[in-house]
This record gives C-alpha cells, structure tokens and sequence, in this order.
C-alpha cells in the first residue's frame, strides 16, 4: 500500500501552556520537541517522531501529512495530482522538523494536505523487545495514536475524487441527499484501509476543521477518558455515545483553544471490495449519534 | 460583582467576580446558543451595548477581529466583565432551562 496512515496533524491555539496541559496532561501525549513556538507530540503506541504538532497563535488547521511507504509513492502522488489539476509543491527535508522530503497539496478548500515517507525513528514507549501491553506509568486517557480527522470543505464530491484517485483510498460510508442516482454527496468517510477511516469530508460554508480523533483500544477506555475530562475540566461536546456512521464508540470534546478532539475506538474491517453504505438527509441524527438520533446544533456550526 | 443584563431577554443577574458572561448565565440557570466555550468557534458571540469586558485568556483574531471587537462583539464564553454589562443576544433568546440552578443563584429577572 503506497500511502499508510494519516501522520501527522499540525493545528493552531491560542495559548501554549494551556494546549501543553491538554495535551501532555489530559490526552497524555508524549512532547518530543518544542522549537519556535510549536511543541511536537507523539502517543505511545507511535514509533515516529511526532503526529501532533500545536503552534501559538489563533486557533484552527495548520496542516496535516500523510505517511508514505516509499519515496516513489511520492512521486506518483505527485505525478496523479497534477493531473488532477490540483496545486503541488515540493518540500524538502527539514521544513518540518524531523521529516524527509515530500510534497505538499492545497485542496480547493485551501487545506494543505503534505505527503512524505520518512521521519526520525523515536520509538514505541513500550518498546519492541518483548514489550508490555502499554506504559505502566500513563498520563491522562494515555491516547495511544492518531486516528483521523473531519474537514468542512466547499467541495467533497471533488475531494473525494482527489483522496480516491491520486491517494489511493476508497469510500466506506457516505451521507447523500438521497438514494437516487443523480444525488449530490453532503460527506463522506475514506479509509486507506487500516483506519475505520483516514479523513472524512463534510460539505459546510466554511473550509475548517472539525475536529481530528485518537484512537482507544476500547470503550472501556473512552468510558476512562471521559472520567479524565470531568477531572479535567475538558469541555465535552458530546459522549461517551456511538456513531451510527463507522460503527466506532466516541467522546467529541474541545481543546483549551476551542479545536475539537475526539476519542474514537472501534468500527469495523475495511476491505477495497466492501459495499459503501449510504445514509440519508433524514436519519442524519441517528447516523451521527447512534444513541440519542438527534444531531446537536454543534456538530452542523463549530469548527476552527 | 457586576451586574449583568441581558437587553434582548430582559434578564438581568449579578455575576461572580473573575466569571464568564456564559459561565454567570448558565450558573443561574440560562442557556443559550454556545459552541466550544473555550474562545475557538465564535457561536457564542454576543453585542455588548454597555459597560466594559476583558478577556483572561488571548482571543483569536480570526475569531474577533479587532474592528468587530470595536463595534461591540464579545465573545461571551471569555469575556470578563469589569463594570456593569448590558448585553444582547444575536439571533437568539435566552431559554430558562433550570429554575433550580436559578433559585440556587438568587437569580431575578427584571
């Protein structure tokens, strides 16, 4: 498989200390680097330098990269891409720190979606010589990776085509203004196959983030998460509940800054050749919040 | 303890020292359209008509922009009020959603 994983995701907040505290303290993030105002994290269970990235200023989406499995995987994202017709630059090694060369994309959105396929080796916290399960001393919900994240973007039927065509991965759930043919897709969930999904797309007014996720090893652990932000004083958005939408247990909650998080763990396999499952307009609220069926004005108005 | 009232709904209560125009409100048992509550979203912004906030964390100025922060917006779950405040809301109405909340806070509308 040329692209793995999402690998990094780079946001904005407004106050550094406060973001520091989150996520060291309450996410239990492993900070691996602070450096010209942005401080690096890594979760446990990540073998790479960092895949959280949180600079001073503003709030909201910076960047997100891809990992590659090989450098010539980045070449053909580039090749693919520019004949997709969408804006590509190189960028070299160390422009991020700790990462190789790569290329970088800008979406119609005007997100900047980076591609690479090295970074500096820091470890998994337990080790690869006859490990243990996880750290016996973790910090806050101990969230071991990066999961995913949702973007607000003018365009997903567009974008989608993007993430399909030139990065290789497939749709296993869509929301449609109908069952019809000729419906127009409102948002849609593409994995690479590991994830229950990568980057999920939703149609909004404004290109931002909505929110990006950690995965848990279990609903045993949201249930401990949650706990953690009461003790914390972590604005909960909503949760512990389910989606109906991947199937996956969740808590959507805000950063110091107002970015939203999630803890995210379950869903089911993806396999290329899995039938893609379409929700409609009227069951929106069952297929975003399985329990309740109701949306919440949030999930549909607060982004950064 | 400043005062706080709330022009569009008619309500009026004293804050805490050191509270949120968002935390005084739901406190006493209101509730209103909110986002984040912590200064990222910019759906809980309301107009301040009088009186004088500050802000205890840094603001976003993509979230205020100066020359709105100048015309009267306040970001509610963040503000602070200093003096006596009177605020309305935009688009929207406060709703009474604990009438215990608001006997426990001593809270009266005006």
């Amino acid at each position: 498989m040329a692209v793995m994983r999402m690998g990094y995701m780079h946001v904005r907040v407004t106050d550094l200390a406060e973001a520091k505290e989150h996520y060291g303290n309450t996410v239990g993030l492993y900070q691996t680097l602070e450096q010209n105002g942005r401080v690096y994290y890594k979760g446990w269970d990540e073998w790479d330098h960092h895949s959280v990235v949180i600079e001073e200023g503003g709030v909201g989406y910076v960047k997100c990269g891809f990992k590659c499995e090989k450098p010539e995987d980045i070449a053909e994202i580039e090749r693919k891409t520019i004949e997709f017709g969408y804006p590509v630059v190189r960028m070299t090694a160390g422009e991020n720190p700790e990462v190789g060369d790569g290329i970088r994309v800008t979406l119609p959105s005007g997100h900047e979606i980076e591609f690479y396929s090295s970074m500096t080796a820091y470890g998994l916290e337990v080790g690869t010589h006859n490990p243990d399960a996880f750290p016996r001393h973790m910090v806050g919900i101990g969230a071991p990776r990066l999961d995913h994240a949702l973007l607000w973007v003018n365009d997903p039927e567009g974008i989608e085509k993007f993430f399909i065509d030139c990065v290789g991965m497939f749709p296993t759930e869509r929301v449609r203004t109908s069952l019809e043919d000729d419906a127009h897709t409102i948002a849609t969930w593409l994995t690479l196959g590991e994830s229950n999904h990568d980057i999920a797309l939703l149609e909004a007014p404004e290109n931002k983030i909505h929110h990006f996720a950690f995965e848990m090893r279990s609903w045993d652990d949201i249930l401990k998460a949650a706990d953690i932000f009461a003790m914390d004083d972590v604005p909960i958005d909503i949760g512990p509940t389910r989606h109906g939408i991947t199937r996956g247990t969740t808590i959507y909650f805000f950063d110091p800054s107002g970015n939203r998080n999630e803890t995210f763990s379950g869903g089911y396999r993806c396999f290329r050749d899995r039938p893609v499952v379409t929700w409609t307009p009227d069951q929106l609220g069952k297929a975003i919040f399985y329990h309740s069926r109701e949306l919440n004005d949030r999930f549909l108005t607060v982004a950064t | 303890m400043p005062r706080l009232t709330v022009e569009s709904d008619g309500v009026s209560i004293d804050l805490l020292d050191g509270e949120t125009i968002l935390e005084g409100l739901y406190r006493n048992g209101y509730a209103y359209r909110i986002g984040c509550r912590r200064g990222g979203c910019a759906i809980c912004k309301v107009d301040l008509r009088k009186g004088e906030v500050i802000y205890d964390h840094p603001v976003a100025d993509a979230v205020l922009p100066a020359d709105e922060r100048a015309g009267g917006a306040c970001l509610s779950c963040r503000a602070v009020a200093v003096t006596d405040v009177t605020i309305a809301l935009r688009q929207d109405n406060l709703r009474r959603v604990s009438t215990l909340m608001a006997l426990y806070a001593g809270s009266r509308t005006g």
